[in-house]
Formats: C-alpha cells, structure tokens, sequence
C-alpha cells in the first residue's frame, strides 16, 4: 500500500512524459507513446547545461561537506571538549531553519559579496543542507569504533593518520557512502537555494523544470521528461552503492 | 599503566624510561612495544591473516611479504590458529579472537609485551591451557613481559616478579614467592590465596616467659615463635593482625584443652576439596577441609592455628611486620 502510494507519481510522471501535449488530459493509460518531449528536450543543449551544473554544484557540495564532514564527526565522536554537544547541535540545527527564513538574508549577503549566480555560492549553500547529515551519521560510526583499535594500530607501528586512513576509513565506509548518498539527493531536488541564489548562469534541473510553464500553455509532457532525467541519477547511484550500505561491519572487532 | 608504557597516555608526571632512554614524547609507534589488549582491539575488516601481519607490514616495523608469510604462519601455528587465517573476526569466537590478538603482538620482537588481562575472556578450560602455553612462550621468547591480570593464579604461575596494585598506589614488587609467604600489607596477603586469608586481629600477652597470642578470646594457646617475638617486640605494639592461610588452621571435631571452641557456619564443597567456614567470637574463619567432611550448622568444631605459618601485620596501618620461617626470604644474588 504505502509502495504504491509513494511510486504512484513516480509512474504517473513517466507516463506523462511519453505522451504527447494534445494527448495530456484526454488519455490516462491508453494513449500514443512519443518520445517527442525527450527529443525538445534534448533539441538544444541547454537542459543538458542544466544538468551538468546540477552534478556540479551537487557533487562538489558533498565532496566539500566530506572534506569537512569527515574530521569533525572524528572529533565529536572521539574528543571530550567543552561545549562539544551544543557544538553538535548547532550542526543539526542548520537543517531546522526553513530555508524560506534564511534565504533573504542569504540573498542579501550573496548579493553583496558576488557569491550570487555562481556555482561555488550555491555549494556553499548547500553544503549547509549536506554537512548535517554527514556529520551526525558519521559521528555514530566513529563511536562504534573502539579507541583500542586505533591504540592497537599505533602500537603496531602506524602514525596517527595512516590509523585514520587504513582503519578508520574503511570502518566508516558504509556510513560515509549512506551518509553522502542521502545528502546528495537532498541538495540534488533542492529547489529553493537554487531559484532564489542564482540567476540565469547556473540554472539547475529543478529550476530548469518551471520554464516549461510558458505564458499560454504549461508543457506538462517536457516538464515532466526533464524531471525524469533529473531523477535517473540518484535511482542509478542508489542502486550502484546499494552493496555498500551494510551495517554492521565493525562487529566482532572487540568484546561486545 | 600499560597505556603509560604503550604511549597511548601521556603521563601528568614521573618519567618513564626504556633501556635508559627517557620515552615519555615518543609516540606509541615509535617506541617499539606489542601490546595485547583487554577487548582485543582486531580491526573488523581485515582477516586474521592480514590482522596478524598489520605490524609487519607498518612503515616502522616493514617486512619483506615472504617474510610475513612465514612469521605469521608460525604464530599461527603456536596459538593454533593456522586454520582460521582467512575468516574475519567477526567469524571467530572470543578464545579465537584472543589468540589473534596474543598472535599480533607475538610477530614482532619488541623491547616489550604489554598484556592487559589477556586470558580474562576465556572459559576456564581454555585459560588454564593458553596459561601453560604461556609460560611456556615466555621461556622461550626471552623478551621482559608486562602482564595485567585478576587472576591470582596467573601471576603467581607466571610471573618473576609481581607488583600488586591497589587503587593505582603500587603496594609490594616481589617475587610470586616473596608476595605469598611476606605480604607487604593485609591487601596484598587477601588478595592471593583463595580461600582468602583469615586475618584477625591479636593482643600480645606476655606471661611466664612467653609471649602468647589473644586470639578471639583465647590467650593461653598460642605462644610466639622466638624470631617473630623479637620482630614484634621490636615493633612495640601490644595488638597486632595475624594472617592464617586457610592451610594453616587444623579442624577437628573432637575438643582439645589446646584448640579453640568454633561453630560451624558454612560448608562449600569444591570436588577435591571443600571451604568450611566456621564462627568464633564473632568472627568468620575460613579453612580447608576434605570435600567428604559431614558438618551440619552450628555443629561445634575445635580449632588449631598453626602460628609457625602466621603473618604479622601491624594493626593501624596494615603493613607486615614479621613471619616465622624462612620462606620467600628474598635469595641473595
């Protein structure tokens, strides 16, 4: 039930997306497939522009909530230091703000330092939305790890960062693949930083998607091909890391 | 401690020295110790094959492959875990993933073994194997030890020395010998020997000559041995603590103008032999009787402390003052 509640619009998109725009709203499962919306939509290469800035601004906003995300769940996780949960907290908390609250003074400030309408301004930006996520769940990882197997390893003659890249990663590893996963969908569908912290230089899918709303006739069928194609790379990298994302690796390393 | 000497912790003071060299800055990689740990400390994703070889295969303790192979092999086959080398721990049981984590340190020739309670996780049957193995080892290994037990038996079974520790104060080094027969103080006498030590409190009295024991009430039974006498007048107390290994107090159940009158309390037989616990004035003593022995409570027993074995021990601060005999004399050279 709740399968098909939640794939219904998925499906219900796909099928729009092969209908053609006279077909729209007198057929429901019965009608001429096309792919005549996927040929507009590739007609010219700007959607293809569009996309391409959206895996850019996507990947290097996780990349870059990695690089960061990575250490500090580390620190949270294994050091005792003052303020260390409000400091944890106010991670969380970025995700609290709407960002319909936030994205004025945003605007405002992007505006006036020349972030606005760059992809490096909306990585920022969405990095507030990915760095979250990664550190609170990679925080529970490096917790499950013992501090004894790290001790382990530096009696075994390793420095403390060959530790962290040959034991530490490697345990972290699922968490890190779900972690990154989930924030990159989260900042891929993300709609409002996009429309509102740039302008016509880095238009993203989702944004891409309103300007099939023309002034006389809303093309449902384009509009609902674009979505598709922008929904396809996080169902392929889904199901390609979906081995990866086992829990449980740390077990037996310790007395339990 | 361990951590102290593994350079995990870095002391807040004193100085800790290897071969004559100051190591309190060197990093735990760069002090060349092995070190077993309580939990094991395996890391989960390699196999107990590449677990077993990590120290080799380090920057600081590199190894030609060949040669790995042939190391790990050989510890493998001592702990007898040659048959598990491709399972990962978490495939193992505790007794496995013990003896791959004796196996990690056992690969490398430190300055030093660091072994927090490496046998604790065992089941019993297993211990009592891996603690003749150990020995064993050790022999043959030459390398100094530093091992970290509960287990009474272990250290006494094992050690050269031993340093008892209490509430991280060190409270006697000894030999196992020295410890057992010449506790430094009452802690360290109750905590080897099981049963436990019985430790009462005595009064000295002095009378015809002699100097005798009050013991629970009784004063007339048990005189001092002469070396003990000089010792305690020495000391000058007039109470003092008598220790009486279990051992050392005789039973019987028919009454003797020279024993003392007891109740009988409590009775544990253990198969080979039994712990009977018996009451006088108060106090609850224990001692070793035939597992066969059939006591009822409150049935009453007489009672014969043999004082050539008894320990003395000041009563304010609990620190030894003498024993008859010559045993655990410290031998000279």
């Amino acid at each position: 039930m709740y399968a098909l509640f939640a794939l219904f619009p998925l499906f219900w998109m796909l099928l729009i997306s092969f209908k053609h725009d006279r077909e729209m709203f007198n057929t429901i499962f019965v009608f001429h497939p096309t792919l005549e919306n996927y040929r507009v939509l590739f007609s010219t290469g700007e959607y293809i522009g569009y996309f391409m800035n959206n895996v850019f601004v996507s990947v290097g906003a996780v990349l870059l909530s990695l690089v960061v995300g990575v250490p500090a769940a580390y620190a949270l996780a294994r050091f005792d230091f003052k303020g260390k949960e409000d400091l944890a907290f106010t991670f969380l908390s970025f995700r609290f703000a709407p960002e319909m609250l936030v994205i004025l003074p945003l605007f405002l400030i992007y505006q006036r330092i020349g972030l606005y309408d760059t992809a490096f301004g909306l990585i920022w930006v969405f990095q507030l939305i990915s760095l979250p996520f990664i550190i609170w769940i990679l925080r529970g990882y490096f917790e499950d790890i013992s501090p004894e197997i790290e001790h382990a390893a530096r009696v075994d003659g390793y420095s403390w960062w060959r530790v962290f890249l040959k034991i530490n990663m490697p345990l972290i590893k699922p968490g890190m693949v779900a972690a990154a996963l989930l924030s990159f969908i989260f900042v891929w569908n993300n709609f409002t930083f996009a429309l509102l912290l740039a302008g016509q230089d880095v238009v993203t899918t989702t944004v891409a998607s309103l300007k099939y709303i023309s002034s006389d006739t809303v093309h449902y069928g384009q509009m609902a091909a674009a979505v598709t194609i922008s929904a396809l790379p996080e169902v392929i990298l889904a199901l390609l890391i979906q081995k990866h994302l086992v829990r449980g690796l740390s077990m037996g390393a310790v007395k339990g | 401690m361990l951590n102290l000497i593994a350079g995990i912790l870095v002391p807040e003071e004193g100085v800790i020295t290897m071969n004559g060299n100051v190591v309190n800055s060197l990093e735990p990689e760069d002090r060349n110790v092995a070190m077993v740990f309580e939990n094991y400390a395996l890391y989960p994703h390699l196999t107990v094959f590449e677990n077993i070889a990590s120290p080799l295969r380090s920057p600081k303790y590199r190894q030609p492959e060949g040669k790995i192979r042939e190391e790990v092999e050989r510890v493998a086959k001592i702990l007898r875990i040659d048959w598990l080398l491709q399972r990962l721990p978490s495939e193992l049981s505790n007794g496995q993933r013990q003896r791959v984590s004796l196996g990690r340190a056992l690969v490398r020739n430190p300055e030093v073994f660091l072994m927090d309670e490496p046998l604790t996780h065992l089941d019993a049957k297993l211990r009592h194997q891996m603690r003749a193995e150990f020995k064993e080892m050790q022999a043959n290994l030459n390398t100094t030890t530093i091992y970290v037990t509960h287990d009474y038996l272990e250290a006494l079974s094992l050690a050269d020395r031993i340093a008892v520790l209490n509430q991280g104060r060190i409270e006697q080094i000894g030999t196992p010998d020295e410890i057992y027969y010449r506790p430094a103080t009452e802690f360290v006498a109750e905590a080897f020997g099981e049963p436990e030590i019985n430790i009462l409190t005595a009064g000295l009295v002095n009378k015809d000559g002699w100097m005798y024991l009050n013991l629970l009430g009784d004063s007339d039974h048990f005189a001092v041995p002469g070396r003990v006498r000089q010792a305690l007048e020495e000391h000058g107390a007039d109470t003092v603590r008598a220790g009486f290994r279990p051992k050392d107090i005789k039973y019987s159940f028919t009454g003797d103008p020279s024993m003392l009158r007891a109740s009988v309390y409590s009775f544990e037989p253990l198969g080979a032999k039994a712990i009977l616990t018996v009451q006088a004035d108060g106090q609850l003593i224990r001692l070793i009787a035939a597992a066969d022995l059939d006591v009822k409570p409150d049935q009453p027993i007489y009672l014969k402390f043999n004082v050539e074995e008894a320990i003395f021990f000041d009563s304010g601060t609990g620190r030894f003052i003498a024993r008859a005999g010559e045993k655990g004399v410290r031998s000279v050279g």
